[in-house]
């Protein structure tokens, strides 16, 4: 919540908590982007008194104004509205792609770099199958073969990015076995299963996070991008790669793309950011 | 030392084909388990107007009643021999369909690479002689500017600005020089991020070294020292990101290629998602797959000649920036 007053009143003393956390202004803003973000997906009717699925065809295609701060559709639809209800499905679907990949991806490297051996070549060849399929591609034939939907989609992006994952755990784990402690800990009898819980996974997994952060946002990207190509939810679901695509058939009313663009590019920079930023503090 | 690079060689190369063989059988697991059976769905289309009776002899003569395992076994080995199959939905070979949209393709891509070496450039020697004040942070920011902006964004922005606003190239027709250009820089954009992110890590740890101060030392001019010294060290490890963009331009291609209205390998991809057209969607992921592996491959053999300093002992993953680092490309540089 510190940051969240960050740009209120209390400046001066902000700035001065924020200097003690380390967290530079662009940062900080990062994260308010992402809490805005947040907010929206979780209680949308908050933001917002319009419908967004119910439009008033009287009011098609208007400009941004104060009453409609990103204009309205060709069915006079609120666009802001819309993009704030479809902040939960865009920003969730990413969240499983991640999760789907890192604990898929973040397994394949554990095993393949703790146990060696003939593991680690059949577990290797996986992953160069994986990195050898284009990610967009392979992201489009698993959600073709699964079926179009958001959550599939989802599910799509979250395999295409499984290699990545692997291969940071793998080096990352073989970079803790090599460790002192992790000797030492051979030495005193503990079971391998012991070690591999207690001391690898959460020394290999701190440099999961920032990765884990950055594959959010690119998941958001790729997320959008199916949903451009019509693999996601149909309308009237209003997913942000889903309303570029609409924007797209109007672009003498260019907001109806810039907009929900804006929306998503400004997500996914704070994103990098805050990923770039977790690295750097690691 | 001619000894270990010849068997360091054969090493990788039969790696590269174990790998797009299993890239095949991957893909063909993966687009086998598809919901419904879009075979006899295709052949049960009243259009065709055939018996149940052809309707058996047909998938008994493409050896489709066969059990998956077998099915895979002749498949891969049609691949082999370069044999693609019949497309699901015209009945004309897969590798005419591939052979018919390439060119176009071919020339989005290559003209997109050419645009995001030429940005990446450009990007990278700002940030090493722009001074701080000037806005040195903004050029370091733009990578991740890049990589943040979906493409089809680029694409539709670039279509409003120059298509509609200043007429300077019509969506209807999407082979235009104007709208070729545009594409390949919507495509391009996003690929040159991760180039211009490994070429600028490269450059600052370059520029620190002490021949680069003598070279100051000497009155040497800044784009002399960037284009005589520097510039060859550090574009050394981009090789293998370069290897890597490949990959990313035929997935990006896909989008693009929506976006301008082109016709070509993304919008085949496209077209035979939306009709289950499955020996079409197998050809062209085994194909990227295997100028995936086949360019990484060459940048493997290729990188220990530029780079006498790689020692090739400890296996196949020897290089500087290995696989592994191109991988997290994004990540590591964005540190520095």
């Amino acid at each position: 919540m510190t940051l969240a007053s960050f740009s209120s009143a209390s400046r001066d003393t902000s700035i001065g908590r924020l200097a003690v956390l380390r967290v530079p202004p662009t940062v900080a803003l990062s994260f308010v982007v992402i809490a805005l973000v947040i907010a929206w997906s979780l209680a949308p009717g908050l933001f917002t008194g319009h419908s967004p699925v119910v439009g008033v065809p009287a009011d098609k295609l208007l400009s941004p104004s104060a009453a409609h701060w990103f204009g309205t559709d060709h069915l006079g639809r609120d666009l802001y509205t819309r993009v704030v209800y479809g902040t939960a499905s865009s920003v969730t679907s990413a969240l499983i792609a991640v999760v789907i990949a890192a604990v898929a991806g973040g397994l394949i490297g554990l095993l393949a770099g703790f146990l060696g051996g003939w593991v680690d070549i059949v577990l290797a060849r996986l992953v160069d199958v994986l990195l050898a399929i284009p990610n967009f591609l392979l992201a489009v034939i698993v959600v073709t073969a699964i079926g179009f939907d958001t959550t599939n989609a989802a599910i799509a992006t979250g395999v295409s990015a499984v290699a990545v994952f692997a291969r940071v755990m793998r080096s990352e784990v073989i970079k803790t076995r090599q460790a002192v402690f992790v000797e030492a800990a051979f030495l005193m009898g503990g079971s391998r299963w012991h070690i591999l819980l207690r001391h690898v996974l959460p020394n290999a997994s701190r440099s999961v996070l920032p990765l884990a952060v950055l594959q959010f946002g690119l998941s958001i990207l790729v997320i959008a991008s199916l949903a451009f190509l019509g693999y996601g939810d149909p309308p009237p679901a209003s997913d942000w790669g889903l309303l570029i695509s609409i924007g797209k058939d109007y672009l003498k009313w260019p907001w109806l793309v810039y907009a929900p663009a804006f929306v998503t590019i400004a997500t996914v920079l704070s994103v990098n950011r805050i990923s770039r930023w977790l690295r750097k503090t690691d | 030392m001619r000894g270990t690079y010849l068997s360091y060689a054969a090493k990788r190369f039969a790696q590269a084909v174990v790998v797009i063989l299993l890239a095949y059988v991957f893909t063909f697991v993966v687009v086998s388990i598809l919901p419904g059976d879009p075979i006899t769905n295709v052949l049960r289309d009243p259009q065709n107007g055939f018996s149940e009776d052809q309707i058996r002899q047909i998938i008994a003569a493409q050896g489709l009643d066969k059990p998956i395992p077998v099915q895979l076994w002749t498949s891969l080995s049609n691949f082999v021999t370069g044999d693609l199959g019949l497309s699901m939905r015209s009945s004309r070979p897969v590798t005419t369909l591939i052979a018919e949209v390439l060119p176009s393709t071919l020339i989005l891509a290559s003209a997109a690479f050419a645009i995001a070496l030429l940005l990446a450039l450009t990007i990278a020697y700002g940030t090493q002689f722009v001074p701080k004040r000037f806005g040195q942070g903004l050029l370091r920011g733009f990578p991740s500017l890049f990589l943040s902006v979906p493409n089809f964004v680029i694409g539709l922005a670039l279509i409003h600005i120059f298509g509609f606003q200043l007429g300077l190239f019509r969506v209807i027709a999407p082979d235009s020089f104007w709208a070729t250009f545009f594409a390949a820089i919507a495509l391009g954009v996003p690929i040159s991020a991760r180039i211009t992110e490994v070429l600028i890590a490269n450059l600052d740890k370059e520029s620190e070294q002490e021949y680069a101060a003598v070279a100051r030392s000497r009155g040497l001019g800044q784009a002399r020292l960037f284009a005589r010294h520097l510039l060859k060290p550090s574009s050394l490890p981009v090789v293998t990101v370069i290897a890597l963009a490949i990959g990313e331009l035929l997935g990006g291609s896909l989008i693009t290629e929506t976006v301008f209205g082109r016709t070509g390998i993304g919008s085949l991809v496209q077209r035979s998602v939306s009709t289950q057209d499955l020996p079409v969607l197998q050809a062209v992921v085994s194909l990227a797959a295997v100028v995936f592996v086949l360019v990484n491959l060459i940048a493997d053999l290729v990188y220990p000649l530029l780079d006498p300093r790689v020692k090739l002992i400890g296996g196949p993953r020897v290089r500087p920036t290995t696989a592994d680092d191109a991988a997290t490309a994004t990540s590591a540089a964005v540190t520095s």
